[in-house]
């Protein structure tokens, strides 16, 4: 079964508890691939993902996916895997048990639900276990065994709200690989997470919320592209420092210019990247510097999220 | 050794429709019931009434047998009825029914609730009433078998044992009350037991509650009828409306003199606001983060 490019598409969304502002004006469409939802604690994840899961019915708005409203149509849930940020177990069950009786709610029969419940546990490990209480099960285990829900049925989408909270690193790379092979088969995965460098792992394209609305999304590096408030840095490690220093400092487009010939590297923070990088390129080659190495320490999500969010 | 890469294989058969997810809730709550420590025990304690009745039914056609043993008791053992009436209606059996609603019912919703398993649920294909209705179901099977199960056996034994069709053709209506009453029966204590329990995420509260509930009515029924001596109080009490109308519908004579219409509607009531709870509590899972 291949993803058909199910496509979750929100519209003037908004949700407000009472008095409270959960989310506002939310428009977006979140194709195949996986994309990484952002945001701080009390951003709005938590309710943008309750909202496309169904479990929350907008203030104003509508979401959908595959063209489908997904308020009031279970049916849609066929199609999409849910794996919840909070713990969802009875303790009193087998991991074999929990995972059998939410596979029964698809209508599978019992050789299907058994083949598709052993295979799930298989992936996430846990078949030696399976027959165990959940009520013995680390933190780690769990947080597997609800990953295994979320994929047993195969969905062409898959929310994972924190999927990887709790999971030791080799379980991490684990996760990671397989939510990476979802992406390939063009499945639609959104993952939710406030840890950056899980985002940063799994994808490149991000949705960033901030108090209830969405500040930003697209490709990381797009977004940092389009960050003029903030200059970029670039980092030029080479033995002529103070010769690259002094060569740049005079450029209209370079803002500041630091030097650390002890350590051989001149940091620049320039408002126009592409033209730096076009000038730099020409200086070595001309001037036959020696650069050993280019970095952009603000090129990444954690600068992203910390200048759109304003920390 | 080659290190072989472990990925997901997707299922490539069909995806199945026939089952319907209420039966699936169902099923798992009464399995996870009868794993219970002392369920097995309660359960089997209140089908004791029943086997009792059964001898009783046995002991009547051969109470020349038993002459010796059982002088004084002809006239408890006429089946008709009252007899019926006698199981059906008896305070041990709803008081047992009460047990088993502790302990097959109270963690039904609230454990759910507790382990904020309804998003899991909800974001399957289910509907609230698939899950309401999966519960209730399962409360209802434990009540049937108490209720509905030893009335049609009453029946089968009581025709093997006369050999005739004498109670049939005497009181053609019997098969229809045992039916109708064990299905409201069924009904009600599963539903007040569904609403107690979605009202807290503790079982031992909801527990708690189940009972209090039942036996405080009562109580406040017993203060209010020795101080007043007004029968009508009896509608305060969950379990003389439900003997009210155990009685009218077996045909034998009510306890107290109040029309058991009114019994009816005050159960009904019950019923009806314990829906609207339950429709309303179950999609209550808007948590603000």
């Amino acid at each position: 079964m291949n993803g058909n490019g199910l496509t979750i598409r929100a519209e003037k969304l908004g949700k407000w508890y009472g008095n409270v502002l959960g989310l506002s004006d939310i428009s977006i469409e979140i194709g195949p691939g996986i994309t990484g939802l952002l945001g701080p604690n009390g951003a709005g994840k938590s309710t943008f993902m309750k909202l496309i899961t169904g479990q929350l019915r907008p203030s104003i708005g509508t979401v959908t996916i595959g063209g489908r409203p997904v308020w009031n149509n279970p049916e849609i849930f066929r199609r999409v895997g849910f794996c919840p940020e909070q713990d969802a177990f009875y303790d009193d069950m087998t991991g074999r048990e929990f995972l059998a009786g939410l596979l029964g709610l698809y209508g599978y029969g019992p050789s299907e639900v058994k083949e598709r419940a052993d295979r799930a546990l298989d992936f996430v490990e846990l078949t030696e276990a399976a027959d165990r209480m959940i009520r013995g099960y680390s933190r780690g285990m769990r947080q597997r065994l609800k990953i295994s829900q979320s994929l047993a049925h195969e969905p062409e989408i898959l929310i994972l709200d924190e999927p990887l909270n709790g999971l030791d690193p080799l379980s991490k790379r684990k996760v990671i690989r397989l939510i990476k092979e979802y992406r390939t088969e063009g499945r639609t995965v959104l993952v939710s997470s406030h840890v950056l460098p899980e985002i940063e792992a799994l994808t490149q394209s991000i949705v960033l919320v901030h108090q209830g609305k969405i500040l930003a999304e697209g490709d990381i590096h797009h977004i940092r592209g389009l960050i003029d408030t903030h200059p970029h840095i670039v980092e030029v490690r080479t033995e002529d420092a103070r010769k690259l220093a002094v060569r740049f400092a005079g450029e209209a487009d370079v803002l500041s210019v630091k030097f650390d010939e002890a350590e051989g590297t001149v940091l620049f923070e320039t408002r126009n990247r592409d033209r730096f990088f076009e000038r730099l390129t020409r200086t070595a080659a001309g001037e036959d510097l020696d650069i050993e190495e280019i970095t952009s320490p603000d090129d990444n999500l954690q600068s992203v999220f910390d200048y759109l969010v304003g920390k | 050794m080659a290190i072989a890469e472990r990925g997901y294989t997707h299922w490539q058969g069909t995806l199945g429709t026939g089952r319907k997810p209420w039966r699936v809730i169902a099923g798992q709550s009464i399995r996870l019931a009868w794993k219970r420590k002392y369920f097995k025990l309660a359960f089997f304690g209140a089908l004791f009434p029943a086997l009792f009745f059964a001898g009783g039914i046995y002991v009547s056609e051969r109470i020349s047998d038993f002459k010796e043993m059982m002088r004084g008791a002809e006239k408890f053992l006429q089946i008709n009825p009252a007899y019926f009436q006698a199981y059906f209606g008896s305070s041990f059996l709803l008081f047992m029914m009460m047990v088993i609603m502790v302990g097959a019912g109270a963690g039904l919703i609230s454990d759910d609730l507790r382990h904020n398993a309804l998003p899991l649920y909800f974001s399957r294909p289910l509907r609230k009433r698939d899950y309401i209705g999966g519960k209730f179901a399962s409360l209802a099977f434990f009540l049937l078998l108490l209720t509905l199960a030893p009335g049609l056996i009453f029946i089968v034994l009581k025709l093997i044992f006369a050999g005739s069709f004498k109670l049939l053709a005497d009181y053609p209506w019997l098969p229809f009350s045992f039916i109708g009453w064990s299905i409201f029966l069924s009904s009600f204590l599963s539903l007040y037991t569904l609403l107690l329990s979605s009202l807290g995420r503790n079982r031992r509260f909801t527990s708690i509650l189940i009972l209090a509930v039942y036996f405080l009515s009562t109580a406040f029924f017993g203060i209010f009828f020795g101080i007043f001596h007004e029968p009508a109080f009896c509608l305060i009490s969950i379990e003389m409306n439900l003997r009210q109308l155990s009685a009218a519908l077996m045909g034998a004579k009510p306890l107290f003199n109040v029309p058991w219409i009114y019994s009816l509607l005050v159960l009904s009531a019950i019923m009806g606001a314990s829906i609207l709870v339950l429709r309303k509590k179950i999609r209550g899972t808007e948590v603000i983060r």
